[in-house]
C-alpha cells in the first residue's frame, strides 16, 4: 500500500495497523497485500533508506567505519582473512614453470569484469580474429611446455587470418598469389603488361607482343598462379578537407571533370569499409564520391569475358580494354541502363559546358568595335517570319529540337526572344521612364512645352535632337527632362555612381543642365557610345534623380543615408584594363572622406573634447543606477539603497497592501468621474483617507502606480455598487479592519511583520487540550509533529478552522518554548538566586544543544526504524537531563562559573 | 617661508633605505594604526614586512608565483591581502606568515587590493577590467559581486565607508556610492593609476597617465586644481597628499619627488626636485599620522623612509 494511501487513511483517522481496517474480504483471486508491513518495490524510499546491492545480492556501500565501498567476508573478499594479493615466491625449482606476473593476477573479479567489458569495447573485429583464428590454435598445443610456447609466439607471428583467408589457403591459395584459374606464362605476362600499364599510361598497345614472343617452350608447359591483386592503399585522411578533394584541386577538377589524368584501376572504393580477399566491391562500398569512374566502372574485378576470350585476360576498366586496340563488345551502359552500342565507349567525363563553350572551341575574332546587337537578330527573324510557313516551321524547328537542354540554357535565348522566334505578342516589359507611364499625347505636350521654354538655353543639345514633337527616335540622341527643384536636390544628394567616376561626372553635369536653365553645360554621347545607349544613360539619369534626390525634412531626419550602395560585384567585360581615374572627382571623394571622418571624430567623443578642454565637470560626468549586491551592504553596514520590491516577498505585500490600495485607487477614479451614490463613496472615502496617509511618500506609491489597470476595473466595481448580503458585508468589513490595522502597524516599517498583530490576537484565544497533550508528550519544537492536533482538530470538523489550526500550531510552539525556559528558570530559582540573571543565556545554550541532540537522535532513529511511531518511544525527557546537569553544580555560596567553584574544591 | 604661513616642507632627508628586494618595489605601504611598520612588494614575488624608524626587515612572506603588484593592510595590522601576476588574491595572517586565504577568480594579473574599513569586504581590480568584491567573513570563495563597468584594466581602488573608488586605464574614475546606489563615472581622460581621496571625502586627488594631478570635487566632478610639472606617462605612480593634507606628493618616472601646494598648486622648493632614486618611483605614501615621514618605493629596488632633519 502506497504511502500516499496510507497518509490519506491517517488523515481520516484510520489507524492502519489495526485488524479492522487489515480485514480480508477477498474470496477470489489474490487478496490486496495488508496495509501494514506490506513493502511496494515501486514505492519511493527516501535517500538514506535506499540500498546498494550488486548483482549477486550483497550489500554494497557501506559506511566509512563499516568497510566503504564493498567489504567484509561476503562481498569481495575471497576469504574469511580477508583477500590477499599473489605474493612473489622465489623457488628454483619452478622457475621455468614461473610466469611473469601480470596486472591481472592482482585484480579481483570485479576487475576483471571491468577490464573484459573495456576490451569489447575497444574492437570487436580484433576480438572475433583473435578468438576464431589463434584460439584454436593455442588450444591444441596447450599441452606444450612453457619453452616451446614462448619460442613459438617469438618465432611464428601470431596468425591472424579472417575466415575467408584460412578457407582460401585450405583451398591452396598461398599468400602472394592472386586469387583464380591457375593460368599460362602467356596470360600472365599479359596481367603484368596490364598492371604496369595502368600505372604508366604511356605504354603502347605494341608492347604485348614483343614480350609474348619471348616465350620459352619450358616456361610455356607450367601453369602459373594470377597475379595478386595489388592491395588498395587507402592513404590516411588527417586534413580537414572533404571526401575527394585533394588540395590544389580546380574547380573544374573538383567537380569531376578531371581530363584523363590518372587511370582509375578499379572501382574506387570509398576509404573506411575493408574488403577481403574475396569480397567484391560491393554497390555500398564504391565511392561515391568518385565522379570520374561512375560510368566506367566494372563490377568485377576479374572482367566476365576473360573465360570466353582465352587469348585476352583483362583487369581493369572497359576504357583500358577498348583503348589496347580490340574491338570487343563493350558492356558500358548508359545512366538510364540501356547497353552502349557495340564499338562506342562510354565517355567517362561528363559534359561541363563550360569548358565546351571556352576553352574547346575557341571564340571567333571579334571586330574591334563590335557590340552585342540582338536587335539585328530579331529583325533578321521578324523578317523571316515574313517569309513562306515552311520555312518559319523549320525555323521553330530546329533550336527546340536539335539543342540539347544544356545548351538552351547557354545559349541566351531569353524567353522573350523565344516568344518573339514563336511569334507570341510580348508582354508589356518594364518601362524604362516616367515618360512611358503617360500617355501619347500627355508625353507629346509635356515634350512641347519643354521645347518651347528651354529651347534658346539648351541650344546645344536640342540641335542634335531633330524635333521632341516626333517623338522617340532611337537613333536621335534625347536628353530627358528633370524638374528643375529636384535636380538641384538630387545635385546635393546622394551620388549613386560613386564607384564610376566617369559616370558620375556625368550625371553631375546632365543635373546642373537641366537644374540651371541657363547653364551651358551640355552633354554628348561619348565617342564609343551609339546615339540609343547614350539616350538610355541619359533616362537612367533622370530616374536617378528622382529616386536619389535627398529626403524632404521631415523624412529625412528619420532615415540616414547608406555611405556606400551595394550593387554587387561589378563585372568588367573582358580583360582587365586599369580603369582610368578621374583626378578631379577622386580629390572631391577623399576630401569628402576627411570631412566625413573629422565629422565622426568631432561626433563620437564629446566627451573627450570635454576632457581635453579641461572642462571637467557635467561634461564629463555620468550617473547611472547601480544597484549593489545586498550582502554588499550588509558588510558596509549600510542600507539597501533601493529595495527592490520583487524581493520583498509579494504574498505579504499584496495581502497587506492590495486591500488598502486598491480602494485608495478607485477612490480616485471615482472622484474623477463624477456622479457615485454618496454613501458608497463616503465609506471609501474614510478608508482612502487612511490609507493614503500611510502610503503617500514612499516607493510603494509607485509600484501602485503601475497597477492602475486592474484598479480600474476595481473602480468600475464600487461605481456600480449594490448592497451585498450581510455576511459579505460583514466578511468585507471585518477583513477591512484587520488589514487597515496591518497598514498602520506596517507602514511605519517595511518589514512583513504583518504576521505578528495576528498571532499575537490569536495567541489570546486559550487552546487547552492542544497544550496539554504536548505536555505530556514533552514534544520540543524541533521534534514537533502535528498529527496529534490533526486529530483533535478533526474532531472540530470545520473549514474554516484550517487557519486557525496553523495560529494554534504556532502558538503552541511558542507556549512550548516559553514552558521550557521557564521551568529552567524555577529549577535554577529554587537552588540560588544568585544564577538567575547569567543563567537564561547559557540555558538556552544547552537547550539548544539538546534540541540538537533531539533531532540527531530522531534523524537517526528515522533511518534505523522504519515505524514512525517507534520515534517517539525514543525520544529522551530533555528537561529533567538538564536539571540534573544543573543539580551537579554545588550550592555553595559562589555565583561564579563552573571553574572557579571546581577550583575550589580541589584546593579543600 | 614661515612655517605659519606655508604648509610644512616635505621630509626630504633619506631616513633609512629598504633595499631587501632583489627587483623594483612596486608598492610600499604603512601598516594602520599609529604606521610604525612598511610592507613593501616586488617584483621578486615577495612581500616585506619593514620596521620603518629602524629600517630593519622582520619578515619575508613568499607565496607569490608571479610578481606582487599590491599590498593592502587591514584595519586591525592582523592580515594584510596581496596580489600581483598569478592572479589570485593572497590574505596573509601577519604573525604567522601564512595564507588564510587565497582567492582566484580573476582572469588577468590583479593590480590592486584594497580593504573596507572593518576588512570584511576586499576588493581587488585587475587587468580584466573587473572589480571583484570579496567576501571576507564568509567561508564561500566567490566573490559578492562583480564590477564590470571599466572597459579597460583597473589601476587602483579605494574604499571608504560608503564608497568605492576605481580609476582604469580607459581614463575614467567611477565611484561605486553604495548610499546612494549610485554609480559616477567622470572621465579623464587618460589613463588613471591612482586615486587618493581627503580625509572628508570630498575631494579626489587623481593621478593619470599625462603627467597630471588632478584634484577633483567629488560632488559635481570638477577639477578644483591641476598640478604638474612631473613626468608620468607610462608607470603606474601615485600621488598622495602631504601631511595634514596641505601638499600634494608625487614621485616620478625619473625618481625626483615633488610636492605641490594644494590650494595654489605651486611647486614647493626646491623646484626641481632633486634626484633621490635611479628609476621610476612606483608608490608615494605619507605617514598617516607623523608630519615628518614619508616613504617611496622605487624600481630601482629600494624603498626609502624620508624624514625631517631633527
Amino acid at each position: 500500500m502506497t504511502s500516499r494511501l496510507k497518509r490519506k487513511l491517517g488523515d481520516i483517522g484510520v489507524d492502519p495497523s489495526s485488524a479492522r481496517a487489515n480485514e480480508n474480504f477477498c474470496l477470489i483471486g489474490t487478496p490486496l497485500p495488508p496495509l501494514e508491513k506490506s513493502r511496494d518495490t515501486g514505492e519511493f524510499v527516501p535517500l538514506w533508506k535506499q540500498e546498494v546491492r550488486d548483482e549477486k545480492g550483497r550489500r554494497r556501500l557501506h559506511g566509512a567505519f563499516t568497510g566503504g565501498f564493498s567489504a567484509g567476508y561476503f562481498n569481495t573478499v575471497g576469504s574469511k582473512e580477508g583477500w590477499t594479493p599473489q605474493t612473489f615466491v622465489s623457488s628454483r625449482a619452478d622457475r621455468a614453470k614461473k610466469k611473469a606476473a601480470r596486472p591481472e593476477d592482482f585484480m579481483d573479479d570485479e576487475d576483471l569484469q571491468d577490464i573484459r567489458d573495456s576490451r569489447k569495447i575497444v574492437d570487436t573485429t580484433d576480438e572475433m580474429d583473435l578468438t576464431t583464428g589463434k584460439q584454436a590454435e593455442s588450444q591444441d598445443d596447450t599441452d606444450a611446455d612453457p619453452l616451446t610456447a614462448t619460442l613459438q609466439s617469438a618465432m611464428l607471428p601470431p596468425s591472424k587470418d579472417s575466415i575467408g583467408a584460412r578457407i582460401l589457403k585450405k583451398m591452396g591459395w598461398r599468400v602472394g598469389q592472386g586469387i583464380g584459374p591457375r593460368i599460362s606464362l602467356k596470360q600472365r605476362r599479359l596481367q603484368d603488361l596490364r598492371a604496369s600499364s595502368m600505372t604508366d599510361s604511356a605504354l603502347s598497345t605494341n608492347a604485348p607482343d614483343t614480350a609474348l614472343e619471348e616465350d620459352s617452350d619450358e616456361a610455356n608447359k607450367h601453369t602459373y598462379a594470377p597475379r595478386d591483386t595489388p592491395v588498395l592503399v587507402v592513404e590516411r585522411k588527417d586534413n580537414s578537407h572533404g571526401l575527394g578533394y585533394q588540395p590544389g584541386m580546380s574547380l573544374n577538377d573538383s567537380l569531376g571533370t578531371k581530363g584523363g589524368g590518372g587511370p582509375s584501376t578499379a572501382p574506387n572504393i570509398s576509404s573506411g569499409s575493408g574488403l577481403g580477399a574475396l569480397n567484391d566491391a560491393d554497390e555500398d562500398d564504391l565511392d561515391v564520391y568518385d565522379g570520374g569512374s561512375v560510368n566506367t566502372r566494372s563490377r568485377l574485378a576479374y572482367d566476365a569475358t576473360d573465360d570466353h576470350d582465352g587469348e585476352r585476360f583483362a583487369l581493369g576498366n572497359s576504357n583500358l580494354r577498348s583503348a589496347s586496340g580490340h574491338n570487343l563488345p563493350s558492356s558500358g551502359k548508359y545512366r538510364d541502363g540501356t547497353a552502349v552500342l557495340s564499338g562506342f565507349v562510354l565517355s567517362g567525363k561528363p559534359i561541363m559546358e563550360d569548358r565546351w563553350r571556352v576553352s574547346w572551341y575557341p571564340l571567333p575574332d571579334i571586330p574591334p568595335g563590335w557590340k552585342p546587337d540582338p536587335k539585328r537578330v530579331w529583325s533578321q527573324i521578324q523578317s523571316q517570319e515574313q517569309i513562306p510557313d515552311s520555312n518559319k516551321e523549320n525555323f521553330k524547328g530546329d533550336p527546340t529540337t536539335v539543342l540539347p537542354h544544356g545548351k538552351w540554357k547557354t545559349s541566351g535565348f531569353s524567353t522573350d526572344e523565344r516568344g518573339s522566334i514563336l511569334g507570341e505578342t510580348p508582354l508589356p516589359s518594364a518601362p524604362r521612364s516616367v515618360f512611358d507611364y503617360m500617355s501619347q499625347k500627355d508625353r507629346d505636350r509635356l515634350k512641347n512645352i519643354a521645347a518651347s521654354l528651354h529651347s534658346p538655353s539648351t541650344a546645344g543639345i536640342s540641335d542634335k535632337q531633330p524635333s521632341p514633337t516626333l517623338g522617340p527616335i532611337p537613333a536621335t540622341p534625347r536628353i530627358p527632362r528633370t524638374d528643375p527643384r529636384i535636380a538641384h536636390a538630387a545635385l546635393s544628394g546622394f551620388k549613386p555612381f560613386a564607384t564610376d567616376p566617369v559616370k558620375q561626372a556625368r550625371y553631375t553635369a546632365y543635373l546642373q543642365s537641366q537644374a540651371d536653365s541657363s547653364s551651358t553645360v551640355t552633354l554628348e554621347p561619348l565617342p564609343h557610345q551609339s546615339i540609343s545607349e547614350f539616350n538610355s544613360e541619359m533616362e537612367e539619369y533622370a530616374q536617378s534623380a528622382i529616386v536619389f534626390k535627398p529626403m524632404s525634412g521631415a523624412m529625412a531626419g528619420r532615415f540616414t543615408t547608406a555611405a556606400v550602395v551595394e550593387h554587387g560585384p561589378k563585372v568588367i567585360e573582358g580583360l582587365h584594363t586599369p580603369e582610368f581615374n578621374d583626378g578631379p572627382s577622386q580629390d572631391n571623394a577623399a576630401s569628402s572622406d576627411a570631412e566625413n571622418k573629422a565629422k565622426d571624430e568631432k561626433e563620437l567623443s564629446p566627451k573627450e573634447n570635454a576632457a581635453r578642454m579641461g572642462m571637467y565637470g557635467p561634461l564629463t560626468r555620468e550617473s547611472v543606477p547601480w544597484q549593489p549586491a545586498r550582502l554588499l551592504c550588509k558588510r558596509f553596514g549600510l542600507k539597501d539603497p533601493n529595495p527592490e520590491p520583487k524581493t520583498e516577498d509579494p504574498t505579504t505585500q499584496s495581502s497587506s497592501t492590495s486591500f488598502s490600495q486598491d480602494p485608495s485607487s478607485s477612490a480616485s477614479d471615482s472622484a474623477l468621474a463624477s456622479g457615485t451614490s454618496p454613501a458608497d463613496y463616503g465609506i471609501i472615502s474614510t478608508t482612502d483617507s487612511g490609507s493614503t496617509g500611510t502610503s503617500t511618500g514612499g516607493p510603494r506609491d509607485l509600484a501602485n502606480v503601475g497597477l492602475g489597470d486592474e484598479d480600474d476595473t476595481q473602480g468600475r466595481d464600487t461605481l456600480t455598487y449594490e448592497r451585498p448580503s450581510v455576511d459579505v458585508f460583514k466578511a468585507i468589513f471585518a477583513s477591512d479592519d484587520e488589514d487597515s490595522s496591518d497598514e498602520e502597524g506596517a507602514s511605519g516599517d517595511k518589514n512583513p511583520n504583518a504576521i505578528n498583530p495576528n498571532t499575537a490576537s490569536v495567541a489570546a484565544v486559550p487552546s487547552s487540550v492542544s497544550s496539554a497533550v504536548l505536555d505530556n508528550q514533552l514534544v520540543g519544537p524541533s521534534i514537533f509533529k502535528p498529527t496529534f492536533v490533526r486529530r483533535e482538530a478533526r474532531t472540530t470538523t470545520t473549514n474554516a478552522d484550517s487557519d486557525k489550526k496553523e495560529q494554534k500550531e504556532k502558538k503552541e510552539k511558542k507556549k512550548e518554548k516559553r514552558k521550557a525556559i521557564a521551568s529552567f528558570m524555577d529549577d535554577e530559582t529554587g537552588e540560588s538566586l544568585n544564577l538567575v540573571v547569567e543563567k537564561p543565556q547559557k540555558k538556552r545554550k544547552k537547550e539548544k544543544v539538546k534540541e540538537k541532540k533531539e533531532t540527531r537522535v530522531q534523524s537517526k532513529g528515522s533511518t534505523t526504524m522504519d515505524d514512525d511511531d517507534e520515534m517517539w518511544v525514543e525520544k529522551p525527557a530533555p528537561p529533567s537531563v538538564s536539571a540534573s546537569a544543573d543539580v551537579k553544580m554545588p550550592t555553595s555560596i559562589a555565583s561564579e562559573a563552573l571553574r572557579g567553584r571546581k577550583r575550589a574544591v580541589d584546593y579543600l | 617661508m614661515a612655517p605659519s604661513r606655508g604648509p610644512l616642507p616635505l621630509a626630504r632627508n633619506l631616513h633609512v633605505t629598504l633595499d631587501g628586494h632583489k627587483g623594483p618595489v612596486n608598492v610600499a605601504r604603512y601598516a594602520k594604526g599609529s604606521a610604525k611598520y612598511i610592507l613593501t612588494g616586488g617584483q621578486d614575488r615577495t612581500v616585506r614586512l619593514w620596521n620603518a624608524s629602524l629600517g630593519t626587515e622582520i619578515k619575508v612572506f613568499a607565496a607569490h608565483g608571479y610578481e606582487v603588484l599590491s599590498v593592502a593592510v587591514a584595519h586591525d595590522n592582523a592580515k594584510f591581502a596581496s596580489s600581483g601576476g598569478d592572479r589570485s588574491i593572497f590574505v596573509w595572517d601577519v604573525t604567522s606568515g601564512t595564507t588564510t586565504r587565497r582567492l582566484p577568480g580573476h582572469m588577468g594579473k590583479i593590480h590592486v587590493v584594497e580593504f573596507n574599513e572593518d576588512a570584511s569586504v576586499l576588493a581587488s581590480g585587475s587587468f580584466d577590467s573587473t572589480v571583484r568584491l570579496w567576501d571576507l567573513r564568509a567561508q564561500s570563495r566567490a566573490p559578492i559581486q562583480i564590477l564590470e563597468e571599466a572597459r579597460d584594466a583597473i589601476q587602483t581602488i579605494h574604499i571608504n565607508s560608503t564608497t568605492i573608488t576605481t580609476g582604469s586605464v580607459d581614463g575614467y574614475v567611477r565611484a561605486y556610492d553604495l548610499r546612494k546606489g549610485e554609480l559616477r563615472s567622470d572621465y579623464i581622460g587618460h589613463p588613471v593609476t591612482a586615486v587618493v581621496p581627503t580625509q572628508d571625502s570630498e575631494t579626489l586627488l587623481v593621478t593619470s597617465l599625462d603627467s597630471h594631478i588632478r584634484l577633483i570635487d567629488t560632488t559635481n566632478g570638477k577639477v578644483l586644481n591641476g598640478f604638474t610639472g612631473h613626468t608620468n606617462s607610462s608607470y603606474r605612480c601615485r600621488a598622495c597628499f602631504g601631511h595634514s593634507e596641505a601638499t600634494v606628493v608625487c614621485g616620478d618616472e625619473n625618481g625626483m619627488v615633488w610636492a605641490w601646494d594644494l590650494l595654489d598648486a605651486k611647486l614647493l622648493q626646491p623646484n626641481p626636485p632633486p634626484k633621490v632614486h635611479s628609476k621610476v618611483i612606483t608608490w608615494t605614501e605619507h605617514h598617516p599620522s607623523d608630519a615628518g615621514e614619508m616613504i617611496t618605493s622605487s624600481a630601482d629596488g629600494t624603498c626609502k623612509v624620508w624624514r625631517h632633519p631633527t
